[in-house]
C-alpha cells in the first residue's frame, strides 16, 4: 500500500495514443449494427467535409500534390509507410500494412467490418467536388494492405 | 485509414452525427455501448489491482495523449485522482476553429468511466464545470 503522484505537463510526451484507433473501430461498428452501413458512409461523408475542409480547399487550389503531402505526412506520423506514385493526373498510394489495423490486430481489438470505409468512403469525400475521384482497387481486410488511387475524372 | 491524431475531432463528429439520428440519448447509449466494448483493458486492470489498477490505465493513456495533469494515488485511503490542467481532446477541438465541438462533449468520460468502476465497488466523480476551458477532475473512491 503506497501513495503515488505525477504530474506531467504536454510538452513531456508525443501525441500518439494508437489505442484511438480502436475506439474508432467500435464506433464504426456500433454505427453499423444500430443504423445499418449506409449511417457509416454518411457520418464519414459528414466528418470529411467538417474537419477536412482545409484539405478539401487545398485540394481544390493545389491539385493531387495536396492530398501526396497529406498521405505521406500521415502515414509518417503513425509510424507507417505509404509509396507514392504520381503520374500526370493519377496519384496511386501503394500501402503494405495499415498501421491502425495493425495496431487494433496486435494489440486485440474489433476491427469493424466496415474499417475499410475509414479509406474508401473518407478518400471519396476528400475529392468530392473536385476534378478527382478516388477508387480503392484492393483492400486486405486482415492486414489494411490496400491500393487506393486518385484521377482526373473523365470530361 | 483515419491517423489517430485526427481521432479527437471525429469522435466529436459521430456525437454529432449521432445526436442528429435520436438526440442526446443516441449518443449517451453509443457511450454505454463504448464502455462495455472498449474499456475492458480499464475493467481488468482494478480487478487484478484495485483501485491501483486506475493508476496503470491512466498512466498509460494520458502519457500518450500527452496531457498536462497530475494523478494522485493513496491505496490505503482508497483514492485515485486527476486533476486535468489541459485536456488534449478538448483542447484539440478548441484550438480547431473551423469544427464546432460537440457541446456535451466531455460528458463522455463521465459515463465511460463511472460504468466500468462503480459495479466494481468504487465511486467516480468527473467535476466538468471548467471544462469548456479543457480542465477537470476526476475522482476514484474505493465504497
Amino acid at each position: 500500500m503506497g501513495k503515488l503522484v505525477m504530474r506531467r505537463s504536454a510538452a513531456d510526451n508525443k501525441y500518439l495514443h494508437k489505442d484511438f484507433h480502436g475506439a474508432l473501430s467500435n464506433g464504426i461498428e456500433y454505427l453499423h449494427e444500430t443504423y445499418g452501413p449506409e449511417a457509416v458512409r454518411e457520418y464519414l461523408r459528414q466528418f470529411v467535409r467538417s474537419y477536412y475542409a482545409p484539405l478539401r480547399a487545398q485540394i481544390a487550389a493545389r491539385g493531387l500534390e495536396a492530398l501526396k503531402e497529406h498521405f505521406e505526412r500521415m502515414y509518417a506520423v503513425e509510424g507507417g509507410s505509404v509509396q507514392t506514385e504520381m503520374d500526370g493526373d493519377t496519384l496511386t498510394l501503394h500501402i503494405d500494412r495499415c498501421p491502425a489495423v495493425t495496431h487494433m490486430r496486435e494489440h486485440g481489438y474489433m476491427v469493424a467490418r466496415m474499417f475499410s470505409e475509414t479509406s474508401r468512403t473518407v478518400n471519396e469525400a476528400l475529392v468530392e467536388g473536385t476534378p478527382f475521384e478516388a477508387e480503392m482497387p484492393d483492400y486486405d481486410d486482415a492486414t489494411g494492405r490496400s491500393t487506393q488511387i486518385f484521377r482526373r475524372r473523365a470530361a | 485509414m483515419i491517423s489517430c491524431t485526427d481521432f479527437i475531432p471525429a469522435y466529436s463528429e459521430l456525437f454529432k452525427y449521432l445526436d442528429s439520428r435520436g438526440g442526446k440519448a443516441a449518443v449517451v447509449a453509443f457511450w454505454e455501448y463504448l464502455s462495455d466494448n472498449f474499456l475492458g483493458n480499464l475493467k481488468e486492470l482494478v480487478v487484478a489491482n484495485g483501485i491501483k489498477g486506475c493508476w496503470l490505465y491512466w498512466s498509460h493513456t494520458l502519457n500518450e495523449e500527452a496531457a498536462d495533469f497530475s494523478m494522485e494515488l493513496d491505496e490505503e485511503a482508497g483514492m485515485f485522482r486527476i486533476d486535468m490542467y489541459h485536456c488534449p481532446s478538448m483542447g484539440r477541438l478548441i484550438e480547431t476553429k473551423h469544427i464546432e465541438a460537440y457541446p456535451d462533449y466531455c460528458h463522455h468520460c463521465d459515463v465511460l468511466y463511472r460504468r466500468v468502476l462503480e459495479p466494481l465497488g468504487y465511486s467516480c466523480e468527473v467535476d466538468l464545470a471548467h471544462c469548456k476551458e479543457a480542465r477537470c477532475s476526476l475522482v476514484v473512491l474505493r465504497k
